[in-house]
C-alpha cells in the first residue's frame, strides 16, 4: 500500500502520520540521534515489547495507521470459481501477467546518497524525516501483512488471484524493506517482527477491504507522482533521494489499486445498488478527510520539500477522485469549492479538539468540552457526505446502448 | 446540513463529464456485452503474397506451414533481402524471407483506441505506463510488440467503433492480447477490438495528422504538464513506414 495512502477512517498518510504516535524504533547505534529518552531498553525475546533498544509503541488514536485484517472464508467463497461466475478470468490473469513481470525488480537498490543526505538533515526537518519513513514504513509493511495473508488463504480457491496477493505481497515487503534501509540512514529501524504482534488490527468486511484499499493504493499513486513531479522541477527540495525512486515505486501502487478495480468489478453487487453508491462515497470521504487532516496537521514536512501542504492534498483529491470514478458508481464532488471549504472548517475543529485534549482541565470537564466540538465536526462531515455526489463507474457497466462517445 | 441540500455541482471534472451512471438494474455480465458488441473481427483480407497466398485466409494448417518467423516485431530485423511486390494500388507487401515467399500468416493485433486528447494528453499515467513498459523490454532485450498509431487506417473496418469516437483519433496495438487486457481495465474509457493483418506496417498503417493540445485553462497540479510528443517513440518509425 502507498506510503501516504488514508486507509478507511483510521487511515494515516504516511508522511502526513500524526507526530504523537512513535513506533517502535530500534536504535541500531547508540550515537548522534536525538530522542534518547524515548528509548526503552528492553530485552529483546520478550514478546510483548519492541526489540532492545526500541521506542515505546504508539498509542492509538483516530488518525493513527491501522493494521487490517478481514473475513478470509467469505474471501473464499467470494473468489471460489465454482461458486461465482462473474469472476473475469481473463481480467485476473491479465494482472497476474503485469505482476509477474515485475517493473521494479532492480528498482530499489541503494546508493552512498542516501547516508550522506541523512547527515546533512538536522534540526526539526531530521525529525520529521524519520517520522515520514517509519510511518510510511508501517503502512508499506501493513499492506504486506494482509497480501500476503489472502495469498496464502486463497491459493486453494482461487490460485490466479492468489497469486497476485502474494505478487503485491512482495511488492510492499520491497517497499517497506526500503524504507527501513532508509531508517537506518538516521541509525534507526523499525522493529517489524514486533509491531506485527503488538499493533492492533482493524476488521473490515471484504466489501470494505475493496473499497479502503482501492482508494489507499490509488491515492498512494497520485501523493507519490505529484511529490516526484514536483521535486523533478524542483530540483533544490531534493534533500532525500528516497523521492528520486518515486516515479517507478508509485506504478507498483497504481497496478496494486487496479486490481482492486478487478475484484469489485468480479463482485457487481458491490458498485451496482443504491447501497454501493452510498459507501463507496462513505470511504472517499473517510479517506480523503483523513489524509487532509493529518497533512495539515504536519506542514513542516511538505514545507521542507517545497510544496504548499493544502494544494498538494486538493491535487492529489481531486485527482484519486477523477480516477476512482472509474471504478466507483459515485463519488464526491470535491472540486466544488464548498467541500474544501468544509475540510477547512474539519481542521479547525480538530485543532479545538487537540487543544481540549492537551489542557490541563480534568478529564470529566474535558469530556464536556468535546461534546459540541464533536457535534460540529460530525455536522460538518456529514453535510459532506451528502453534498451532491457525481455519478460514475466503469464503462464496461454501461448500458447496452453506446452512447457515450470516446 | 440543510445547506448542503442546495449545493449544485458547479464545475464537473472532465471525468464527471464523460462519466455514465452505472445501471443499477441490468446484471453486469449483459452490460459488459454493451460495449464489447463493437467488438468486430476483422475483415480478413485475401492473401497477397505469391507462392502460399492462393488460397485464402483461414487455412490455419497451410500458415503454418508456410510461415514460422513472420511476426510483427520481426519485420524490422530480418530484411536482408526484402522482395516487394505491388499488390493493390497503393499498398505494397513486404516478405521477410524469399524462400520462405509467405505472408498470408497474419498476425492478430489487439487494439484499444480513443480519441487523441484522452490518450495522449489528459491520461498523463498511459505516458508513464508506455515508458515503464519499453524500458522494461529494452532492460531485458525483448522485442517491443506495441504500439501507437494516430488516426490509423485499420479503423475504417470498425465503422461502429469509429463512429463512436472523438477525432483524430489514437489506437494502442499490441500483439500482447492478455497486456491489452490489463491496460483496458487500466483506461477503461477506450473501445477495444482485435484484428488481423499480414505486415506490421499494414498493421500500423495510418493516416497522417497533426496533433495540437491547448494548454489547459486552469493548470492546479503543483508541477508543470508533461510536454513534448513523447508518443514518437511508439509510433511506427518513418524508416519502417517507408521501407519497401
Amino acid at each position: 500500500m502507498a506510503l501516504e495512502a488514508g486507509k478507511g477512517l483510521s487511515s494515516q498518510s504516511s508522511s502526513s502520520r500524526m507526530g504523537f504516535a512513535p513506533l517502535p524504533l530500534r536504535r541500531r547505534k547508540s550515537l548522534g540521534v536525538s530522542n534518547g529518552s524515548r528509548v526503552t531498553m528492553m530485552a529483546a525475546d520478550v514478546v510483548d515489547k519492541p526489540k532492545k533498544g526500541s521506542k515505546e509503541i504508539a498509542k492509538d488514536t483516530l488518525l493513527t495507521p491501522r493494521f487490517y485484517t478481514t473475513d478470509f472464508d467469505e474471501m473464499e467463497r467470494m473468489f471460489n470459481t465454482e461458486m461465482n461466475k462473474n469472476l473475469n478470468e481473463a481480467e485476473f490473469e491479465a494482472l497476474a501477467a503485469e505482476f509477474k513481470t515485475d517493473y521494479n525488480q532492480v528498482h530499489f537498490v541503494r546508493n552512498p546518497e542516501f547516508k550522506a543526505a541523512a547527515e546533512k538533515l538536522q534540526g526539526p526537518l531530521r525529525q520529521i524525516f524519520v517520522e515520514f519513513l517509519e510511518r510510511s514504513c508501517t503502512a508499506e509493511f501493513s499492506g504486506f501483512l494482509l497480501y500476503k495473508e489472502l495469498g496464502r488463504r486463497l491459493k486453494k480457491t482461487n490460485p490466479v488471484v492468489a497469486e497476485i496477493f502474494t505478487l503485491m505481497s512482495r511488492d510492499e515487503a520491497r517497499h517497506a524493506g526500503f524504507l527501513n534501509k532508509g531508517l537506518s540512514d538516521f541509525n534507526l529501524a523499525l522493529d517489524l517482527g514486533f509491531l506485527t504482534k503488538a499493533r492492533k488490527y482493524t476488521f473490515f468486511k471484504p466489501q470494505f477491504i475493496f473499497y479502503a484499499t482501492y482508494l489507499s493504493e490509488k491515492i498512494g499513486y497520485w501523493r507519490y507522482i505529484t511529490i516526484y513531479r514536483h521535486l523533478k522541477t524542483n530540483p533544490e527540495y531534493q534533500c532525500y533521494p528516497i523521492f528520486k525512486y518515486f516515479e517507478n515505486w508509485c506504478q507498483d501502487e497504481n497496478r496494486h489499486g487496479d486490481f482492486f478495480s478487478a475484484l469489485l468489478k468480479a463482485q457487481p453487487q458491490f458498485l451496482n445498488d443504491w447501497q454501493a453508491k452510498l459507501w463507496s462515497r462513505f470511504f472517499c470521504l473517510s479517506v480523503y478527510v483523513t489524509m487532509y487532516l493529518n497533512d495539515v496537521q504536519r506542514t513542516a514536512f511538505y514545507e521542507g520539500i517545497g510544496l504548499d501542504t493544502r494544494k498538494f492534498d486538493m491535487h492529489v483529491i481531486i485527482e484519486t477522485n477523477k480516477t476512482t470514478a472509474r471504478i466507483f458508481p459515485a463519488v464526491l464532488d470535491v472540486e466544488n469549492p464548498v467541500f474544501q471549504e468544509k475540510l477547512e472548517n474539519l481542521v479547525t475543529l480538530n485543532k479545538k479538539l487537540i487543544a481540549i485534549g492537551e489542557s490541563k482541565a480534568p478529564e470529566a470537564l474535558k469530556s464536556l468540552q468535546k461534546v459540541p466540538v464533536i457535534t460540529s465536526f460530525v455536522t460538518e462531515l456529514l453535510a459532506m457526505y451528502l453534498m451532491r455526489p457525481v455519478d460514475s463507474g466503469s464503462l464496461d457497466f454501461v448500458d447496452v446502448e453506446p452512447q457515450v462517445v470516446y | 446540513m440543510a445547506s448542503a441540500l442546495c449545493f449544485v455541482a458547479a464545475a464537473p471534472c472532465a471525468a464527471a463529464s464523460c462519466s455514465v451512471e452505472s445501471s443499477t438494474t441490468t446484471a453486469s455480465t449483459g452490460l459488459r456485452r454493451g460495449l464489447h458488441s463493437a467488438r468486430v473481427a476483422a475483415v480478413v483480407q485475401p492473401a497477397r503474397s505469391l507462392s502460399c497466398g492462393s488460397s485464402l485466409a483461414g487455412t490455419a494448417l497451410q500458415s503454418r506451414v508456410c510461415n514460422k518467423s513472420v511476426r510483427p516485431a520481426g519485420v524490422e530485423r530480418g530484411t536482408a533481402a526484402a522482395v516487394v511486390r505491388a499488390v493493390a494500388a497503393e499498398r505494397v507487401v513486404e516478405a521477410l524471407e524469399p524462400s520462405q515467399t509467405s505472408t498470408d500468416q497474419k498476425t492478430k493485433y489487439y487494439f484499444l483506441v480513443a480519441n487523441a486528447k484522452f490518450m495522449l494528453d489528459d491520461e498523463e499515467h498511459f505516458q508513464e505506463l508506455m515508458q515503464e513498459r519499453l524500458r522494461n523490454f529494452s532492460e531485458r532485450n525483448k522485442e517491443q510488440n506495441f504500439w501507437l498509431a494516430i488516426e490509423p487506417k485499420f479503423l475504417d473496418k470498425f465503422p461502429d467503433i469509429a463512429k463512436r469516437l472523438n477525432r483524430p483519433a489514437v489506437a494502442l496495438v499490441s500483439t500482447d492480447k492478455v497486456w491489452i487486457t490489463f491496460m483496458k481495465l487500466r483506461m477503461d474509457r477506450v473501445l477495444r477490438g482485435e484484428y488481423e493483418a499480414d505486415t506490421l506496417k499494414e498493421a500500423l498503417a495510418s493516416n497522417p495528422v497533426e496533433l495540437k493540445f491547448e494548454k489547459p485553462q486552469v493548470w492546479k497540479a503543483p508541477y508543470p504538464k508533461y510536454e513534448g510528443e513523447w508518443w514518437t517513440p511508439f509510433l511506427l518509425k518513418e524508416a519502417e513506414q517507408t521501407a519497401s
